[in-house]
């Protein structure tokens, strides 16, 4: 019996085309196209990875999400990955952190017997970070965290976690949990072959009934963050003077006048 | 056995109509497309003229159309002075007009449709060439994989670069090719519809343009479509134009036009929120031949855009090639078809619509169209009449014909000469 993956991975909207709304402040997804977040297209690559070495792997990419989100777990199976998983219920609808977390580790334990976790470093469109260490916590699994390397040794599982003064190498029992940093590696590009067969073979849904949740615990009400206010920093309107070259005493002079430079 | 009746490759307007006639046909179709999502690489004017879409998406006049074409203008463009010709009609009703369109939605729309009735559409990946095999299409390969079908509609648009690896076209030369540059400008639906005094937000107005005051002579032409909330301003220019002097570069042609004084009050105000750039087909058909053994070309692909300077017209051809293919397909399978089947019946049945008809009637055209004299002589002859005509300086008025000649013969060419150009001009447009 081969090892089994779960990578946990979110889709969202492509950052360079996200805008911000020049009334209102918010930003406009609706223009932006849906992408898998990068760093968990790095995590895909780093269970791929694992794959490549270890053939009899199976690779299981989990989303909780829209219906649309369907095309994300399709690109996943595209660039070699078994089975896509979409967890999808109203009832999940407005969830913090904390629920995401706890659906996906439900979903996770209703997999059953998975060895290997992996997930990306955050999502490009909240950037908490919370969710991968968060369901490592709910199933109460060794995890490392910001990893830019990853392998399987002697039934162990290493990772490397780059820091600032060197880098650390982790060795956990699995089951355990890796979160992977973005630019960990280049992920593969599906071929026209695979994104074939990923259409074919298509994906499963699994719904609150599924994960045997109250539905209390998921959603809005399962969140306990409150969003007290938000508000849009305005930018400060500078001067934007301009001085051409040869003109560096008429610029110290207008520093010094402004009170800028001291002399 | 193929794995799929027809491969279709490129998702724009040929493309998609195609996979749309052949799934409702219950025939096996994949749908490739380089762009994620599909489409969203492809560019035009932005005028779909005529209403050939229904055969395939009754509904899409309620789809992904900014503004019904009430106002169509033909505007020669000198120097100091715009001579336009504005025509607005309430017949544009029971006359076909078009609907000016942005691609993107567009494209994205048409390609939904495709997978809705039964397409299997696979975006994001570039087909690398055609699977032959014993001189037959037999599919198409990817990533050192072949896929394989009975049929491939090839509809990958202007830059051909299928058909040219897989020997099915010769490379472009400078006349049949031109560049297209273009700049979507965002401005508020009511600026808009007061600008162009349009009689509704649904209205819209599209104009074609020569800009013969281009620095260093350049020959280019210009378009000024509006849409629901933005312009789409671009400018056309030729290959040979490009090349005949290193000097000449594309976004200078577009910002020269949009900083003509009576081009760049229209755009006041307005934020340019795309640019793009796009090769244009020019010449009519490019493609050696439109099908061969298994395989079909559509669209842009097969060099099917109009223009003859009072209009620009791609994606009807587009269109109405693309269900053609498909129908031929169909034809051929309903007597029982082979893998790498003739589709000889594909010309044949082209030649039955004004696709090719206007190919052919409209042939050499080009030469016309970019000529000195339609961008250069005839506007500046007609800017002095005008000048003319509508001034008063409190001298002796003179008939119309008087100031003609009078303006003629300020030019280097006989009258004679220009008469007879003139009169070309209007048996070959």
């Amino acid at each position: 019996m081969g090892l089994k993956i779960v990578v946990m991975i979110k889709q969202v909207p492509d950052s360079q085309e996200v805008v911000i709304d020049p009334v209102t402040f918010t930003l406009n997804r609706s223009a932006a196209r849906n992408v898998i977040n990068p760093a968990d297209e790095n995590a895909i690559e780093a269970a791929l990875r694992i794959k490549d070495k270890l053939p009899d792997t199976h690779i299981t990419v989990i989303t909780m999400g829209p219906p649309f989100a369907e095309t994300a777990l399709l690109d996943a199976m595209a660039r070699g990955v078994d089975d896509g998983l979409l967890v999808s219920d109203r009832a999940f609808a407005g969830a913090d952190t904390y629920p995401t977390g706890l659906t996906l580790a439900a979903t996770i334990t209703k997999i059953g017997d998975v060895d290997m976790i992996f997930a990306g470093e955050e999502s490009t469109d909240s950037s908490t970070g919370h969710v991968g260490p968060g369901v490592a916590e709910f199933l109460g699994i060794e995890q490392a965290s910001y990893t830019s390397n990853s392998w399987i040794e002697d039934g162990y599982v290493y990772a490397e976690r780059e820091l600032e003064d060197g880098i650390e190498t982790v060795k956990m029992k699995p089951p355990s949990l890796i979160t992977v940093v973005t630019n960990a590696n280049v992920p593969r590009n599906a071929t026209l072959r695979m994104k074939i067969d990923a259409i074919r073979k298509g994906i499963k849904t699994w719904t609150l009934a599924d994960i045997e949740l109250k539905p209390e615990w998921v959603g809005l009400k399962g969140s306990p963050t409150v969003v007290k206010s938000m508000r849009t920093m305005n930018e400060k309107k500078r001067e934007g003077k301009k001085f051409k070259a040869g003109e560096m005493d008429k610029f110290v002079d207008e520093l010094v006048s402004k009170g800028i430079l001291k002399l | 056995m193929s794995e799929f009746d027809v491969i279709v490759v490129g998702a724009g307007p040929a493309g998609a109509s195609a996979a749309i006639k052949l799934a409702s046909a219950k025939v096996n179709v994949l749908l490739v497309d380089r762009a994620d999502p599909p489409g969203s690489k492809n560019v035009s004017g932005g005028v779909l003229w005529g209403d050939s879409l229904t055969q395939v998406a009754p509904d899409w006049e309620k789809g992904p159309v900014e503004r019904y074409v009430e106002a169509k203008g033909v505007s020669f463009l000198t120097k100091d002075s715009r001579i336009s010709l504005d025509f607005r009609s309430k017949k544009f009703g029971e006359y076909k007009s078009g609907y000016t369109v942005l691609r993107t939605k567009f494209d994205a729309w048409l390609a939904k449709k495709a997978k809705d009735s039964g397409v299997m559409l696979v975006s994001g990946v570039t087909v690398d060439k055609i699977a032959m095999k014993d001189g037959k299409a037999v599919g198409v390969e990817q990533g050192g994989e072949t896929i394989t079908s009975d049929a491939v509609i090839l509809a990958e648009g202007a830059n051909s670069r299928i058909a040219y690896d897989s020997g099915l076209k010769r490379k472009p030369t400078d006349r049949n090719t031109a560049l297209g540059v273009k700049e979507i400008i965002k401005l508020p639906e009511k600026t808009i519809t007061e600008r162009f005094g349009l009689t509704s937000p649904k209205m819209g107005f599209a104009s074609e343009f020569v800009l013969g005051f281009l620095e260093g002579g350049v020959r280019a032409g210009g378009f000024l479509y509006t849409n629901k909330e933005s312009l789409s301003i671009g400018a056309v220019i030729s290959m040979a134009e490009l090349r005949k002097n290193n000097k000449t570069y594309s976004f200078n042609v577009i910002e020269q036009f949009k900083e003509h004084p009576f081009v760049a009050p229209l755009l006041e105000g307005g934020r340019v929120e795309e640019y793009s750039a796009h090769l244009v087909p020019e010449g009519g058909i490019s493609a050696d031949s439109l099908n061969g053994n298994g395989y079909m070309i559509a669209g842009d692909a097969a060099g099917f855009t109009f223009s003859n300077g009072l209009v620009l017209q791609g994606m009807n051809y587009a269109i109405v090639s693309g269900i053609v293919a498909a129908e031929s397909f169909l034809e051929k399978k309903e007597k029982g078809i082979q893998a790498g089947a003739n589709f000889a019946n594909y010309t044949e049945n082209l030649s039955k619509t004004f696709v090719m008809k206007d190919m052919m009637n409209f042939k050499g055209i080009d030469k016309l169209t970019w000529s000195k004299y339609v961008h250069q002589t005839l506007p500046s002859i007609a800017e002095e009449a005008m000048l003319n005509m509508f001034s008063e300086n409190g001298q002796p008025k003179k008939h119309l014909y008087k100031i003609l000649t009078k303006s003629m013969s300020s030019h280097e060419e006989s009258k004679l000469g220009m008469a007879m150009e003139l009169l070309k001009m209007l048996r070959r447009m």
